[in-house]
């Protein structure tokens, strides 16, 4: 795939690199960036008033596939992950059954050809069934093509377990991603304890309930010195746990969701299942330093949990509902509306860059000779509207809201999958876009 | 007074302001002096649907319906799969087309009633729901303390609550009426049945009852229930004892004037002791008599708006 990107604002961290400049790519590689590049015979986009970056990969989604494909399927999450601007997504394995085979690993993949958009890396479970009492086989599920190893949805609760993984995959490519909630501490909680569970008489998971796993979770890595994690952290005890963990040098990373630095914990008022999520919306203090934790490079990366599930499963009583919210469609915007000053480079570096890092996987950088996936976006203020998701979820918590940044393209190998929301498919051999 | 009245469900007191919270006492007192009033609901179809045993509750509910004519149906606890498989709108919309006007819940969760308020067309009453609301116990309990001190005379009475407070809908609905009526809470209770997040303007916490008994108008016990103690909430009931029951030696140290007060079932020798029900200050009984009459209340101010002759006096 040949195309001339021309006239954007080239944003990309692993160069230290933002300028005005175009971008060529040949078959499906970056191979000329410079400035008034001469078009050749080759596809030309114009990119004037748009920033062009490296292309966003989301490191935490949940595909459904296989299992409850009635929430979502393969084929429609990258669907979503274009329409959203993400080039690539890894996919939790909280399938039915949980990813901890070679063989299911080999079909997400496959299923993930087909489908045929955003590139999708499959992470593996860290124990058999998400169960939390054998270990996965580490270095089958490596050689298949995970690229992580997370029980996420659930704690691994037995710290021998975890570590006797960590020790034993301490050389398998790919980190320990850890979702951190203890589940005594949890109990039957649906929402954070705080003054509005108390006011309205909810279960409640205390804030503690995230930070002793994520502690006890640094403590492990740090003594096994195994890569971990943290998944979709959301307390600012936490931040200072990884202040800490940083400061001795532990391997560790961690990401933040678009709903934990927006919402709170007030949006139980109406005894709303759309706000029940996992770890809980908090407080305010909570999210002001989530933000000041993004801005100073405490937090790594951008993650957006996308979770979708079918209406019916949110209509139930608060304790029955499903958790989590769909995110694929409205992070670029999320992110936006909560750190509207945070510099580009750090939002592509968040998006994009670290992810990649992180995951050891391609992309992330637009470096000559590089894979050319590129999402181009642009201040264009749009107003969320749930039903006109690709994703089969339409439970998000801001359905309705107007943000002011978007993806206007998304590009991966050089092929325009995404123009202005119209996902391209390529049985129509990308010319014929699907309008939503 | 109240004015254009708008309330279409009764959930919790903060859904009245304070005029109509003194309408609802007033209006109370004149039915309770009045022969049953069975044309106020004629033709109105109301379903008690209770989610949780109830005694008190669910009796009075029934007996103040029939004293105001409604047709009433009860269905059975457990008998319904709503909430887990079918959606509360799906419930709603079911018992709206069966022209049902007012739906009674009660349910273990809380906040049920409001989602079953937010898909039906009719009125909701909140029988108490998980451990947020209980707004007509609050209401009887306003009408046994203006019983007790007179109309109007709730505003500055120093009110304790003692127990429970994190898990009691009893406490929660009280302590939002005694504010609107302008009455000093004071909660009593350890710390794991009463974070400190229950401090807020008009409501102080203490840690022991000793510390309150010498200068209350009013004592609100609350139940205790004996799963707290399974569940670590509390070490056991001798230790409760020590800072919480009230005992013989404690009455002594209340003022003259002072009632006691308990929504029920109360549990002799954990939070009182047999002397407390023996005391001239005890007024469980009188709680439950303003059940009735509060209901009836409630149930023809949600259905027909407020009464003028009540408008006129207020």
């Amino acid at each position: 795939m040949n195309l001339l990107i021309a006239g954007g604002r080239v944003v990309d961290p692993s160069q230290n690199l933002d300028a005005l400049i175009d971008v060529r790519i040949e078959n499906g590689v970056v191979v000329e960036i410079g400035e008034h590049l001469q078009a050749c015979d080759e596809e030309r986009f114009d990119a004037a008033g748009a920033v062009v970056a490296p292309g966003f990969i989301d490191m935490h989604a949940h595909l459904r596939e296989p299992g409850p494909t009635h929430k979502e399927t393969i084929a429609t999450g990258v669907a979503a992950a274009v329409a959203g601007g993400f080039t690539a997504l890894a996919c939790m394995p909280n399938t039915e059954p949980a990813l901890d085979t070679p063989a299911l690993i080999a079909e997400v993949k496959r299923l993930a050809e087909i489908a045929d958009l955003a590139r999708v890396y499959p992470i593996a479970a860290i124990t058999r069934g998400r169960a939390g009492q054998e270990l996965a086989p580490y270095w089958k599920l490596h050689d298949a093509g995970a690229v992580a190893f997370s029980d996420d949805g659930t704690t691994v609760e037995n710290p021998r377990v975890l570590r006797q993984g960590a020790i034993y995959a301490r050389d398998v490519p790919g980190v320990f991603i850890s979702h951190c909630e203890d589940g005594a501490l949890k109990g039957d909680a649906v929402m954070h304890e705080g003054a509005h569970s108390a006011y309205l008489g909810l279960c409640a998971s205390p804030g503690l309930a995230e930070h002793i796993i994520v502690a006890r979770d640094l403590l492990i890595a740090s003594d096994t010195r195994k890569p971990f994690h943290i998944a979709h952290l959301s307390s600012a005890m936490s931040l200072e746990l990884m202040r800490f963990a940083r400061a001795h040098d532990i391997p560790a990373t961690c990401e933040v969701t678009p709903h934990h630095l927006l919402l709170q914990d007030d949006r139980f008022t109406a005894f709303d299942a759309q706000a029940k999520v996992n770890p809980p919306l908090r407080e305010a203090a909570d999210i002001s330093a989530l933000r000041a934790a993004v801005r100073d490079g405490t937090i790594d990366a951008f993650a957006t949990d996308h979770a979708p599930h079918a209406a019916q499963e949110k209509a139930l009583l608060l304790s029955c509902a499903s958790v989590g919210f769909t995110g694929l469609e409205t992070a670029v915007g999320a992110y936006a509306a909560a750190l509207p000053d945070l510099p580009l480079s750090r939002f592509v570096a968040l998006l994009s860059t670290n992810p990649a890092r992180i995951l050891g996987v391609p992309g992330g950088t637009l470096r000559i000779g590089s894979i050319a996936d590129v999402t181009i976006f642009a201040q264009r203020p749009w107003r969320v509207d749930a039903s006109r998701f690709h994703s089969l979820g339409k439970n998000t918590p801001f359905d309705g809201a107007t943000f002011e940044r978007r993806a206007i393209a998304t590009i991966i190998a050089g092929r325009i999958v995404m123009r202005d929301g119209d996902v391209c498919t390529t049985s129509t051999g990308g010319e014929v876009c699907r309008r939503r | 007074m109240p004015q254009n009245h708008n309330v279409r469900s009764l959930l919790d007191l903060d859904d009245l302001t304070k005029d109509e919270t003194q309408y609802l006492l007033d209006r109370a007192h004149d039915l309770a002096s009045l022969p049953a009033q069975r044309d106020l609901l004629r033709d109105v179809c109301v379903v008690n649907l209770f989610f949780e045993p109830s005694t008190r509750t669910y009796t009075s509910f029934v007996i103040a319906q029939a004293r105001v004519g409604a047709d009433v149906v009860g269905l059975p606890p457990g008998s319904s799969s709503i909430g887990k498989g079918e959606t509360i709108s799906d419930t709603a919309i079911t018992l709206a087309a069966m022209g049902v006007r007012v739906i009674v819940t009660r349910h273990p969760e809380s906040g049920f009633p409001y989602r079953l308020a937010n898909a039906f067309t009719g009125h909701v009453i909140n029988a108490g729901d998980g451990s947020h609301a209980h707004p007509t116990q609050a209401l009887l309990d306003l009408a046994t303390l203006q019983a007790e001190f007179g109309r109007g005379k709730i505003a500055g009475l120093k009110v304790a609550l003692v127990g429970d407070i994190a898990h009691s809908r009893v406490a929660r609905s009280n302590i939002i009426g005694l504010r609107t009526l302008g009455a000093r809470v004071t909660l009593v209770g350890p710390p794991t049945l009463l974070p400190n997040v229950f401090e807020r303007e008009g409501v102080r916490i203490e840690r022991t009852l000793d510390a309150v008994l010498g200068d209350i108008d009013v004592l609100m016990l609350l139940r205790i229930q004996r799963e707290r103690i399974a569940a670590a909430v509390m070490p056991g009931l001798d230790d409760y004892a020590r800072n919480y029951r009230l005992d013989e030696k404690r009455l002594r140290m209340l003022a003259p004037h002072a009632i006691i007060m308990h929504p029920g079932p109360y549990n002799r020798g954990v939070e009182l002791t047999e002397d407390v029900l023996n005391h001239r200050g005890w007024r469980y009984a009188q709680q439950v008599s303003h059940g009735v009459p509060v209901r009836m209340a409630v149930l023809d101010f949600l259905v027909n708006g407020v009464r003028a002759a009540q408008v006129a006096r207020v």
